[in-house]
């Protein structure tokens, strides 16, 4: 089964955002609506021991995704690949894909009036190429690919950082397949 | 997460509907009292159906679509839809048996038909919120709620139709003093039931509420805008304390021991129903919007 995700490498994210706008430019995302969003965590700890890091988020690409399973029309659905897509012409706007969501990552687009989130940049993919926030962080700390293939780049990336330092959001049987490095010596991984 | 208006009284209008209904059938099918207030009832319960579910459409937006929800029949939208259909159905066909006449047992069965389909409703309504995502809600403790807050509003509604019917008796006394007489006194013994009803509901919606107040308190990922303090002492304690509270059980138990020990010297027993009643349906509306604000996903990026 292929599941593409994203793996984000925190060790190297310096908070730029330019994530955040290549994504916006891309896909024409509205204004007060977000397919993802740089957050600043910490600084934490006590002087001269503190820590602070990036956490760019976006959907998580569960592999039993909620929102999937809450939406009434299908208009919520797994591709292929595993990526989680909205149809926009099934959504009727109900927002309870958007209340199954663990982490808030979906948007309701005021004027369309259908919930939109983040698609990898499936377009571009298909075209082969990158989504937009890959191809244009200049730390290149976002990759990628099928997790569950062991020759991807992802898999390669999370091999290479080692189990410890690989870190996925609360899980509340969702299962997102994102991944995010972070090793203990830049900063300590805040559930 | 911010107050979902349109949700809040589209769960308000159709728990008042199944309250009304179900309350209605106990006490007129199965235990034979006060059947002047079928009809009347069972209407007001498909108005209140009927008001819940347009609120319900002003949450879409794209209700044009909605048809689309029968292909997901697993979706809580689907199953509310389905029974909100299946028990407007019912009532539709209960009003039909009692215009024509039909026999009691006819009657009774279409009734208790009815009454689970409402009771299930009222559940399903509730379950709906019942979210993995979402630690204030994800417990059965809301949906029981639901049901306890459904059964809370039928009683007082009831108990305003039945208040109603007993001032309209006195009045036809003065023309017709034995029917009459018969009548008030179906009515004084129904009271009595929807009395004892009310106070069982009141007393179950209250320990559901203690329940559901440790189930936030307990509950996993523990976050300040999903925490119990926030709603005891906290910005939300004027609604607890005010709006749920105070509305939902302290003013209406006042008023109801009022009505109950006939003290008519300052307010009448209707009025005295009827401010019960307004006073639940206030505390119907804090809950949920209380249900709403503490309602924070597990992680809220955006």
């Amino acid at each position: 089964m292929s599941q593409r995700t994203m793996v984000v490498d925190l060790d190297r994210c310096i908070g730029c955002k330019s994530c955040e706008v290549a994504c916006k430019h891309e896909n024409g995302v509205a204004l007060g609506c977000t397919w993802n969003k740089v957050l600043t965590v910490g600084p934490t700890g006590t002087y001269p021991k503190l820590e602070m890091y990036y956490l760019p988020t976006m959907c998580q690409e569960c592999k039993d995704a909620p929102c999937v399973k809450a939406c009434p029309t299908g208009a919520s659905y797994k591709s292929k690949d595993g990526v989680v897509l909205v149809d926009k012409e099934k959504c009727i706007g109900c927002q309870y894909c958007m209340f199954a969501c663990p982490y808030g990552v979906r948007t309701f687009n005021e004027e369309t009036k259908v919930v939109e989130k983040c698609t990898l940049c499936a377009h571009l993919q298909a075209a082969g190429k990158q989504p937009a926030c890959v191809e244009k962080c200049p730390a290149g700390c976002r990759f990628v690919g099928d997790i569950d293939d062991p020759n991807s780049e992802v898999a390669r990336v999370i091999k290479n950082a080692g189990s410890d330092s690989v870190h996925v959001l609360p899980d509340v049987g969702n299962q997102p397949s994102a991944r995010y490095i972070l090793h203990s010596k830049i900063a300590t991984w805040k559930e | 997460m911010s107050i979902q208006w349109p949700l809040v009284f589209f769960t308000l209008f159709v728990g008042l509907g199944c309250g009304i209904f179900v309350g209605s059938v106990v006490l007129t099918e199965w235990c034979g009292k006060a059947k002047q207030i079928r009809t009347i009832s069972s209407s007001i319960a498909i108005v209140a159906l009927g008001v819940g579910g347009v609120s319900s459409t002003m949450h879409l937006g794209h209700p044009e679509r909605m048809f689309g929800a029968l292909g997901h029949p697993t979706s809580g939208i689907f199953m509310e839809s389905t029974m909100i259909g299946l028990f407007g159905l019912a009532i539709i066909v209960y009003l039909l048996a009692l215009r024509r006449n039909a026999s009691d047992r006819t009657c009774k069965v279409i009734a208790t038909i009815g009454a689970v389909l409402a009771v299930v409703l009222a559940f399903v309504n509730g379950h709906a919120y019942v979210i993995a995502a979402r630690p204030a809600w994800n417990t059965l403790i809301l949906p029981l709620l639901y049901v306890a807050s459904a059964g809370v509003m039928g009683c007082f509604s009831l108990s305003v139709l039945l208040a109603r019917t007993k001032y309209a008796d006195t009045i036809a006394t003065i023309a017709v003093t034995e029917t009459a007489a018969t009548a008030e006194t179906s009515t004084t013994t129904a009271t009595t039931t929807i009395k004892r009803a009310t106070l069982i509901a009141l007393a179950f919606q209250a320990v559901l509420l203690i329940a559901y107040l440790i189930h936030v308190a307990v509950a996993p990922y523990p976050d300040i805008t999903r925490s119990v303090m926030r709603v005891l002492t906290g910005n939300l304690a004027l609604l607890f304390w005010g709006g749920v509270v105070l509305l939902g059980f302290l003013v209406p138990t006042v008023l109801m021991t009022k009505f109950y020990t006939k003290n008519t010297e300052s307010i009448s027993p209707l009025t005295s129903v009827k401010l019960s009643l307004a006073s639940v349906l206030v505390a119907g509306v804090a809950f949920r919007a209380l249900m709403f604000l503490i309602g924070s996903s597990i992680k809220q990026f955006f």
